[in-house]
């Protein structure tokens, strides 16, 4: 039986430097590669994950209590069978393969979910904006909401060489050389307040 | 055609089968415009998204400070000019769109070229679109 998984060059939330996963039966860590802090998640924290094909190779994404969403990219995708076996039985969590759209087209369904807004193509997600990164959202016209990501001058705020890199909340997009800041969608009937709210980070239970 | 219900119904159409069918580039995290799949695939928070030229409507560019902004805009209802019913599943009333995604990026030179390079695509591929209809006819 073995105690350990690990796996090399892997980006923890679209770090600039990669370092190593290793997953154990209390939970898992991943180090920079050049030294620095270590990011730590015990199982017991863990509530979902999920395995996709992202920019760089593979992506484990999970959910957890203290932290909302971490991502996890440079799988290759033959690790998924190492694991999906370590999730299940050291954390008990099933890591579910999501196939992502690749059709191109740009109608289907937008749903907000508990930590993120998933825009979903024949049931399928085509992309995930997590509401850690949306800045504001607001009505822009009848039927169309925007979702601004604007961050400020800095571009790299919020790294600081901190974890190798890793972007902190608010700050994903900044990975990118192409940086995402507006998203307009086309949302017929009513959309709930509750769900603005949501998106905008409030409490939508009231 | 017969009576025109014909040309009404969608076509559809797919910009990748497979998740190993994105150009390599995507890893850089940068808007790739593909010709081979018609297609764009652009970073939304580390995920490669493609969408595909039938859905774009135009691409606009402007300058401010360091940055250079380009917007996407796709077809979508309400939209009053430029909708052909038939080009896209309009029909649903529930269907929600993706109606514009605004970029940001330091490189100019890279962002007017690929500005070009979508209004390029789509223009080929109205193009092909007419020849086939007059093809048809």
């Amino acid at each position: 039986i073995k105690h350990r998984e690990s796996f090399d060059n892997i980006y923890l939330d679209l770090s600039k430097n990669y370092g190593k996963c290793r997953f154990a039966d209390s939970g898992f860590a991943w180090k920079p590669a050049q030294g620095g802090d270590t990011f730590t998640l015990q199982k017991e924290e863990l509530q979902q994950a999920q395995w996709s094909r992202a920019a760089r190779g593979y992506e484990l994404r999970v959910l957890s209590r203290s932290n909302g969403i971490n991502q996890f990219d440079g799988f290759q995708q033959e690790d998924f069978d190492r694991l999906a076996k370590a999730f299940k039985i050291w954390y008990g969590v099933n890591l579910d393969n999501k196939e992502h759209a690749l059709r191109g087209w740009n109608w289907g369904k937008a749903e907000f979910g508990k930590a993120e807004l998933v825009f979903n193509v024949q049931n399928r997600p085509a992309f995930e904006v997590p509401y850690t990164e949306i800045s504001n959202t607001n009505l822009a016209g009848k039927n169309e909401v925007a979702v601004d990501f604007s961050l400020t001058g800095d571009e790299d705020a919020g790294t600081n060489g901190h974890l190798g890199g890793a972007r902190a909340k608010g700050r994903k997009l900044a990975a990118a050389r192409d940086q995402l800041v507006e998203a307009r969608f086309y949302i017929p009937g009513t959309v709930t307040k509750n769900a603005l709210k949501k998106a905008n980070g409030d409490d939508g239970e009231e | 055609s017969l009576n025109g219900t014909d040309e009404k119904k969608f076509k559809t159409f797919d910009s990748y089968k497979r998740d190993n069918q994105f150009p390599s580039r995507v890893k850089d995290m940068i808007i790739c415009v593909d010709a081979r799949a018609s297609s764009i695939v652009v970073p939304v928070f580390g995920r490669p998204v493609p969408f595909h030229i039938n859905t774009i409507k135009n691409a606009s560019r402007t300058d401010e400070g360091e940055f250079t902004y380009l917007r996407i805009n796709f077809l979508s209802p309400g939209q009053g000019v430029g909708r052909k019913d038939g080009d896209q599943p309009f029909e649903d009333p529930n269907t929600h769109f993706v109606r514009s995604l605004t970029f940001r990026s330091k490189d100019t030179d890279r962002m007017e070229d690929i500005m070009v390079q979508i209004m390029d695509l789509k223009k080929q591929s109205i193009r092909k679109e007419q020849e086939k209809k007059q093809m048809e006819d």
